[in-house]
């Protein structure tokens, strides 16, 4: 066959396929009745092996299938190990062949990249990293990632729209877009850049917190205990913030850097999508979550806030939305800001919210409570009978290493006009910020 | 001998005293590139051997020790200057270059040195100091007795301290002004360096022709390169930093040119601390200088282990543009001079003293006095993955005397003497270094606890096969039959644990592709890593040092897992 099958017997097979799958099941809308339907179809190579795009709907909803056609004798080889991708059988009058998943299918991958870089890209190599999510992630030759979109949105993508913008405005902490494919007003695939060493933040920090716990807690530095003393206490006289700054592993000057890094971010996202100034809405929302919350800190936090002026609060961004450790990457070109994405899967269930205006703040409330969150997961690697030092080491090296992202932040030059004028009301925008981006994080572990 | 003329050199050649080594000569090849595979081993004359027993170490006490160089492994010796010098920067003052400090030996020791070593396989390159002379030297002397004399204009004087004032003071530590009054001219004359050094005039020709001078009666001599000190400040403008200047490197390829046309095979290694991407500019189209230094690497290294993560070391890797071929960097862990912290930011520089040099004592200027065993708390398993990575980064290492015995040194003695003290060659008196009475030593030996010579020294490290200095020569061994090491590109690889760090040194040879993967772990803890190694899929790995056999390589991510501090070579070509 060196044409494209029946594109309506094509469909058959892809519906029966898409309800086979996981992230299907997930993104479906399941108070709709409606049923699949093909909405477009494309042949993007009509030779064999051949290549056709199909778009399918169910009710609002769009979804793409990439699928592939190949005679049954060499598709064995081409999914060994991948069966599932398997449509099915499809005749046109000649010979029947089998299609499938392109996404299982190297050779028709590498074609994919030539056909969404308009021919600027080509690659002799691809692995798939995931394919459990909306979305297929490729990566080329380990220096292109490419984002196969399965489930299709309507509206602008946030994550396409913030990464091509930040792009235009000189932003370049990211991995810098190559290609968007885009058709229909639907946004199917976007390809940037790889950087195969680059690691999450989360990483980094955990790096930085064994090498602090594991030479204060289990005597490398040779302290002595007093006769009798618990081996899980500090020594009296220890000074938690002077061992943190003393680690080899301190972390301090990389969140300098990442603070530096996340101010030139909220520039760039000022000038791509504006500033406004700050209004009740600012903080109205986290406001009443910290005032539902238990404590006197939180009541005091919410009595605090209500006294404070919308008009002083600084100015609204198009934030980040979903700031922490593993949205930011170490790379050799230093810090990197991922996870613009907003993937549907994911991003409901979390609380975050990409894309959506707010107050710098919120963002650096965020990775304040991710320094802190981070601490806290590293505690649970050390030995019960440490607990006590490691937390108050842990507990130490968290407060040093907010202060130090803060500070790259706030000294980094034009920043200051984003916030309030008065840094007190900053701070306390921070702390309720961050109380209630802790009482969502209790939320969603709560509901896990 | 004084200023300005050539020593004739027409004395015979007497066969050296030599101690016997059961491994290591091999035929000096005739390969004009040779230096791309070298390691280098540098050492100062004063400190190393004292054949003549009058303390002080000399050019004979290197020839008595060259068959324990060649067992080691090395292929090139850069001498530290043995030029006639009042010793005010050890050596770096030169009083006359047409010759050899009486101390240190004769001419014909130098031409007895470059024989006896060429016999097994070694070369010698020459410290040779050509932005500066010593104020004792004839010519200093001379330019400053007057305003119009021959040599007035060998130097470079002025009316007043104000020129140039925006360049940079190197010794922060010791100089306030790059200009220094002259009471005798009554000028103030400039000097990069300390005040004693005079910087040379090379917008003067006579200047540029009586260095040519030099070199050329060096290599006549047999020398095969220089490592050429202080490359970069030959010139000043107005206006700029004085250096890295257009007409030091017209100067630098002058002199690559009369080399490449008078002396094959031999080479010229720059000493320019700067930025790499500066740097490769003294490379030239590859018609400059063959070598040159790789100063931010080495500080990186050492942060990276203490930060037990990777991003210091790749970070400055990415920032490393390619050089011509033919070019290649010297490489280091340790040297005479202080760990030198111009190239890094003020917090790097910070975080550096905080975690290598809490007591003053140990800095300098803007660097780190120490020797390399103190630096890392005489870690053995931080010292044998520091190598590694030394011996497996793209460039010629280059080693530093006693640092392969994990010697210490001596925060107590002025200026860089403290890693200058003297070679550790048995546990008798003096180290073995020398047979006169100890106060006539050069330098003090150490004698402390810990790296003192009764305990550190070559014959208890030769005796011990499990020592440094014997997994150090197997090391060397094993780089030595992998050129690739030397000569192969470089590729880091993804690894998904920050303390791991791996890269792939890829080339080709007669036999086909070749590629060898370095993993090395930063941390003092075990470690695991999932290193994506697909274009090698099917291959099974190979141990360079062991020959064991490692898992075939899958579809799926490649597991590694290392003890604290370890390190593979891996042949992913099965032909290890």
């Amino acid at each position: 066959m060196t044409v494209a099958p029946d594109y309506e017997e094509l469909a058959r097979l892809a519906f029966a396929y898409l309800e086979r799958q996981v992230w299907f099941q997930s993104a479906i809308d399941s108070s709709s009745r409606a049923q699949l339907e093909l909405v477009t179809s494309r042949t993007l190579r009509s030779s064999l092996p051949g290549l056709a795009r199909l778009v399918i709907g169910r009710g609002e909803q769009r979804f793409q299938v990439l699928v592939g056609w190949r005679e049954p004798a060499e598709l064995a080889e081409v999914l060994h190990g991948r069966e599932s991708a398997l449509l099915g059988p499809v005749f046109d009058g000649g010979e029947p062949v089998l299609a499938y998943d392109a996404i299982a299918d190297d050779e028709l991958l590498l074609e994919l990249l030539v056909h969404v870089t308009g021919g600027r890209e080509h690659a002799s190599r691809v692995r798939r990293v995931s394919s459990l999510v909306s979305h297929a992630s490729l990566v080329y030759d380990e220096r292109l990632f490419m984002k196969c979109y399965r489930v299709l949105e309507r509206a602008a993508r946030p994550e396409v729209e913030v990464l091509l913008r930040l792009d235009k405005v000189g932003f370049n902490a990211l991995l810098a877009p190559v290609a968007n494919w885009r058709e229909d007003g639907l946004d199917l695939a976007l390809v940037r850049e790889f950087l195969p060493s680059a690691l999450e933040g989360r990483l980094l920090a955990l790096t930085s917190l064994r090498d602090l716990l594991a030479h204060a807690s289990s005597g490398e530095d040779g302290r002595v205990h007093e006769p009798g003393a618990d081996p899980g206490s500090p020594p009296p006289g220890t000074d938690p913030d002077a061992e943190c700054a003393a680690a080899g592993g301190d972390l301090a000057s990389e969140m300098r850097r990442l603070g530096a890094t996340t101010a030139s971010l909220h520039l760039a996202l000022a000038t791509a999508f504006g500033d406004r100034p700050a209004g009740v809405s600012t903080f109205a929302g986290a406001q009443s979550a910290v005032a539902a919350a238990d404590g006197p800190g939180a009541a005091q936090l919410s009595a605090q806030l209500a006294a404070v002026d919308p008009a002083t609060a600084g100015r609204t961004i198009r934030l980040h939305g979903d700031y922490h450790l593993r949205r930011v990457m170490r790379s050799e070109v230093g810090w990197l800001v991922a996870g613009f994405s907003d993937d549907p899967l994911y991003a409901a269930s979390d609380g975050s919210s990409p894309g959506r205006r707010g107050s710098a703040v919120e963002d650096l409330a965020d990775m304040c409570f991710s320094i802190r969150r981070v601490a806290q997961e590293a505690l649970v690697q050390r030995p019960d009978a440490e607990a006590a030092v490691a937390t108050v080491l842990a507990r130490a090296w968290a407060r040093r290493n907010q202060a130090a992202f803060l500070e790259g932040y706030v000294t980094t030059d034009g920043v200051r006009r984003l916030l309030p004028r008065d840094p007190s009301v900053t701070e306390l925008l921070l702390a309720t910020f961050e109380v209630a981006r802790e009482l969502r994080y209790e939320a969603t572990s709560a509901d896990a | 001998m004084s200023s300005g003329e050539r020593s004739t050199v027409d004395s015979p050649i007497e066969p050296a005293e030599v101690t016997a080594y059961p491994h290591g000569w091999h035929e000096l090849d005739d390969d004009p590139r040779w230096y791309e595979r070298a390691v280098f081993y540098e050492l100062v004359p004063r400190s190393f051997y004292d054949a003549n027993g009058d303390g002080i170490g000399d050019i004979r006490g290197i020839v008595e020790k060259l068959d324990y160089l060649a067992w080691l492994g090395v292929d090139c010796l850069w001498l530290l200057p043995f030029y006639p010098s009042p010793m005010r920067d050890g050596g770096y003052d030169v009083a006359d270059f047409w010759s050899v400090a009486p101390d240190c030996g004769t001419v014909d020791d130098v031409r007895l040195l470059v024989a006896e070593a060429h016999r097994r396989g070694i070369r010698i390159i020459a410290d040779l100091v050509i932005n500066h002379t010593s104020d004792q030297h004839p010519w200093f002397l001379e330019s400053r007795s007057s305003r119009d004399n021959p040599k007035a204009d060998w130097y470079v004087w002025g009316d007043d301290d104000q020129r140039w004032s925006d360049i940079r003071v190197i010794f922060c530590d010791a100089e306030p002004s790059n200009w220094t009054f002259d009471p005798v001219r009554q000028q103030y004359y400039w000097h990069r360096f300390f005040h004693h050094q005079p910087d040379l005039n090379y917008e003067n020709p006579d200047v540029r022709a009586a260095i040519l001078a030099v070199v050329r009666f060096w290599l006549d001599l047999g020398i095969d390169g220089f490592r050429l000190d202080a490359a970069a400040y030959l010139y000043q403008r107005d206006g700029s930093s004085g250096e890295n200047l257009p007409e030091t490197h017209a100067f630098l390829q002058q002199m690559r040119k009369e080399i490449d046309r008078d002396y094959p095979n031999r080479m010229l290694l720059a000493e320019v601390n700067q930025w790499p991407a500066d740097v490769v500019d003294y490379f030239g189209d590859g018609d400059e200088c063959h070598m040159c230094f790789h100063f931010p690497l080495m500080p990186r290294m050492f942060m990276a282990v203490r930060r037990e993560q990777r991003f210091p070391i790749t970070e400055i890797l990415a920032q490393t543009p390619p050089i011509p071929d033919g070019c290649q960097w010297g490489i280091f862990l340790r040297n005479h001079d202080e760990l030198t912290l111009e190239m890094v930011t003020d917090e790097e520089r910070d975080y550096m003293y905080a975690e290598y040099a809490r007591d003053p004592r140990m800095r300098r200027n803007l660097g780190i006095r120490r020797r390399l065993a103190p630096l890392v708390d005489n870690d053995r398993g931080v010292s044998e993955l520091l190598h590694a990575l030394l011996l497996s980064l793209p460039g010629s290492p280059v080693l530093y005397y006693g640092d392969e015995l994990q010697m210490g040194d001596n925060i107590y003695l002025g200026d860089r003497d403290g890693v200058r003290t003297p070679m550790q060659w048995t546990p008798d008196r003096n180290g073995g270094f020398s047979r006169a009475d100890f106060a006539q030593l050069v330098l003090p030996p150490l004698m402390d606890p810990v790296y003192g010579y009764q305990a550190v020294n070559v014959e208890a490290g030769t005796r011990d096969r499990s020592s440094f200095l014997h997994w150090l020569q197997r090391t060397l061994a094993v780089r030595r039959q992998h050129p690739i090491f030397a000569t192969g590109g470089i590729e880091v690889l993804p690894a998904d644990n920050p303390s791991v760090l791996a890269y792939v040194r890829t080339g080709s040879d007669e036999e086909g592709e070749r590629a060898v993967l370095c993993v090395s772990n930063l941390s003092r803890f075990a470690q695991a890593a999932e290193l994506s190694l697909g274009r090698w899929e099917g291959a099974r790995p190979v141990e360079l040092v062991g020959r064991a056999q490692f898992p075939v390589i899958g579809p799926d991510a490649y597991v590694v897992t290392l003890g604290p501090h370890g390190f593979y070579w891996l042949d992913l070509e099965g032909r290890g």
